[in-house]
């Protein structure tokens, strides 16, 4: 064995190599403060190993991206990698900040290593540009309002800032160019700088040694190796686990299929953005690019700029109050923002199931959906059903099934319009949530609302606005008077506009819904 | 870059206290970095490897008995529905059906036991014949000449009561 590693040895330089790595001279008192940029490179290779193994299963068309995240969340390994580079994404960018943030504190920036300061400040946006392009590749709901977002807000840049919009586009709207070339730019280019960049820091850093304690001490240099190295592989081990649990835990999220057509999805970007999302509620109309362009800016050439505004060889952080007053200041900003961002958050409108959607399963019963979508049929049964189509898509299939498989399907159920909207409204849910079940009654009142009343009437925000919300129809009659109602609007109210329902409905569909809507105070 | 001459990550001439020390310490690193390597070389092969699921059988309707002829192979083409991880693939696979005239029926797997070529029956001389390297079968599927290694598959079939149906891999 030691006979080959010689030979090894004679040809590579391997041992030397290895000495010049690890036997770096680190003035006294270098200490646990000084982990944070190994844990960086740690977390860096956990990003990039478990990136590389994902796009063995991704792929980034619109139409398959969606089904290839939900299938490597659905694979128990699958999960676990997926989770260790989306949460990790989240630990990088804390690791950056306290390590920047030491820096800063320390004064390592000053002569000479304002480039190495430099490189690290770049190394930063190139990670901010890893997890906004990153963001964008499960082309969920979230991914896909989000990066509406982002390049709405790069058209506010001064000159030219279209034809940013343009280039981060691919084209004139966010769709399929836009996965591929952001995704290109997640897995190709952005990591090959990264790389880059990480080997131009380390080589600065071994340049000019690290700066080592604010106070020099007296005492011999001691190599990184065995001593130093130990503390790094302490705190990589210690957080490296808390980003294990974490995905082992927790399941990185997946919202519905992005929707260009939904208005109910309120978009929310990755918490380390939440700061600048707030930032931009405070800047009304033309003001707004002070705060999408002109406010980051002006903190990331402040930054750029330290090593010279912050000029002496002082680098005692108690000794240098006006700067560290300042990015505390800036700190204490980005907390701030943070958190309201994080608190400033609306409420979800569609909580339960709606009248539309539990409607809708009446339908799918009457339209023999089951005959394909079935145990061991054509398709998979719709009850946890991956359903990664649009409202307008799934329409077209209710309406005419041989659309999607010439020869594949018996002939087209004819069906009512809003029949087919509650089909669609049900079917989408279902692949979200399982079927809770509902009483009977209220089964039968929600398919009489969903084919009858749904095109005039509200209830909980879905439906047409002609006639009143009945969300609270309870509380101003009771269960006779509504029925009358239904049956002969006319007859309780000779001015009333509703059609009436007293022919067109079974005396049980009455009962159901006069029920429903009386229960409803 | 330089080194200081004293400077050396081999052992140092200090007390044993201090080896002891160093040994430990070097234990540790070695250690972590197993752990760490080792967990996630085990989580990232076994993801790359995923074992392919075992794939099972399905019955699929081929055609009725009014598509059929007595004794002569007519081809149909079958449409399997599966699962190729997130994809819905719509496999078409010919098969060849060969009818009694009553309730019994056979399969023939249109596919050449040679190379994977697609063969296709002759009814002048009654012979599957392979259009790549000149395979010849019989009616029943025996190979008739040509480097065949063995008959056509034959797929499971049955009628009922007018549908023929065959079990297919999925």
């Amino acid at each position: 064995m030691i006979a080959v590693l010689d030979w090894l040895d004679a040809r590579t330089g391997y041992r030397g190599a290895r000495r010049v790595m690890l036997d770096e001279p680190l003035p006294p008192g270098t200490g646990w403060l000084f982990t944070l940029g190994s844990l960086l490179l740690a977390l860096i290779l956990i990003q990039l190993l478990t990136g590389a193994f994902l796009t063995l299963y991704y792929a980034p068309t619109p139409d398959h991206a969606y089904d290839s995240v939900r299938y490597i969340t659905s694979l128990g390994t699958g999960r676990l990698v997926r989770g260790l580079h989306h949460y990790g994404a989240s630990f990088l960018i804390v690791a950056m900040a306290l390590h920047m943030l030491r820096v800063i504190a320390f004064g390592s920036y000053k002569a000479p290593r304002e480039i190495t300061w430099l490189s690290g400040l770049a190394l930063l946006g190139l990670v901010l540009a890893f997890s906004l392009t990153g963001y964008l590749l499960p082309w969920d709901q979230r991914a896909y309002w989000a990066t509406v977002v982002t390049i709405n807000i790069s058209k506010l840049a001064p000159l030219g800032g279209e034809l940013v919009a343009g280039v981060l586009r691919g084209g004139p709207t966010i769709g399929a160019l836009t996965l591929v070339r952001w995704y290109s730019a997640h897995v190709i280019f952005l990591p090959a700088a990264l790389v880059l960049l990480v080997a131009g820091h380390l080589v600065l850093m071994r340049r000019n040694g690290i700066s080592g304690p604010v106070r020099r001490r007296e005492g011999e240099t001691t190599p990184f190796y065995p001593g130093q190295a130990s503390r790094d592989v302490t705190v990589v081990l210690l957080v490296v686990a808390a980003l294990a649990s974490v995905a082992w835990y927790g399941v990185p999220a997946l919202e519905a299929p992005a929707d260009p057509a939904d208005a109910t999805f309120i978009p929310r970007p990755e918490w380390y953005f939440l700061g600048l999302f707030q930032l931009l509620k405070y800047f009304p109309g033309e003001w707004e690019v002070v705060g999408a362009i002109v406010v980051p800016t002006v903190a990331a050439v402040f930054l750029a700029l330290l090593p010279w505004i912050d000029r002496g060889p002082e680098r005692d952080p108690r000794r240098r109050k006006l700067v560290m007053a300042l990015v505390m200041m800036g700190v204490a900003g980005v907390i701030a923002l943070t958190t309201l961002g994080w608190r400033d958050r609306p409420l979800s409108a569609a909580a339960g199931w709606t009248m539309r959607e539990i409607g809708g399963r009446a339908f799918v019963a009457s339209a023999q959906c089951a005959r394909c979508h079935v145990d061991g049929g054509m398709s998979d049964p719709l009850d946890g059903l991956l359903l990664t189509r649009g409202a307008e898509w799934i329409a077209g299939h209710i309406v005419d099934p041989d659309m999607i498989g010439p020869g594949l399907r018996d002939a087209p159920t004819i069906v009512h319009e809003r029949e087919v909207a509650a089909m669609a409204a049900y079917v989408r849910r279902l692949s979200r949530q399982p079927y809770p079940g509902f009483a009977p009654p209220v089964e039968t009142a929600a398919a009489v609302f969903a084919r009858h009343c749904v095109g005039c009437h509200k209830i909980e925000g879905d439906g047409g606005t002609d006639g009143p919300d009945l969300t609270h129809a309870g509380s101003k009659h009771d269960q006779a008077t509504l029925r009358r109602w239904i049956i002969d609007p006319e007859g309780v109210d000779p001015k009333a506009e509703m059609p009436s329902f007293g022919s067109r409905l079974t005396g049980v569909q009455l009962d159901a819904i006069s029920q429903y809507l009386s229960s409803r105070k | 870059m330089t080194l200081p001459d004293n400077f050396s990550s081999g052992p140092s001439p200090g007390s044993f206290h201090r080896r002891g020390r160093r040994r430990t310490l070097v234990l540790f690193i070695n250690t972590v970095v197993a752990l760490i390597g080792g967990g996630l070389t085990a989580l990232l092969s076994a993801f790359a490897l995923r074992p392919a699921v075992s794939a099972g059988t399905r019955w699929v309707r081929a055609g009725s008995t009014a598509d059929l002829r007595p004794n002569v192979p007519v081809p149909r083409v079958v449409t399997v529905s599966r699962m190729d991880g997130w994809y819905r693939e719509r496999a078409r696979t010919t098969v060849f059906l060969v009818w009694d005239g009553d309730q019994t029926v056979r399969a023939l797997s249109a596919t050449c036991t040679h190379l994977g070529c697609q063969v296709a029956w002759h009814p002048g001389d009654a012979r599957f014949r392979c259009p790549c390297h000149g395979g010849v079968y019989g009616a029943d599927g025996r190979v008739v000449s040509g480097p065949p290694p063995r008959p056509l598959d034959m797929l499971e079939a049955r009628i009922d009561p007018t549908d023929a149906s065959v079990r297919v891999r999925v």
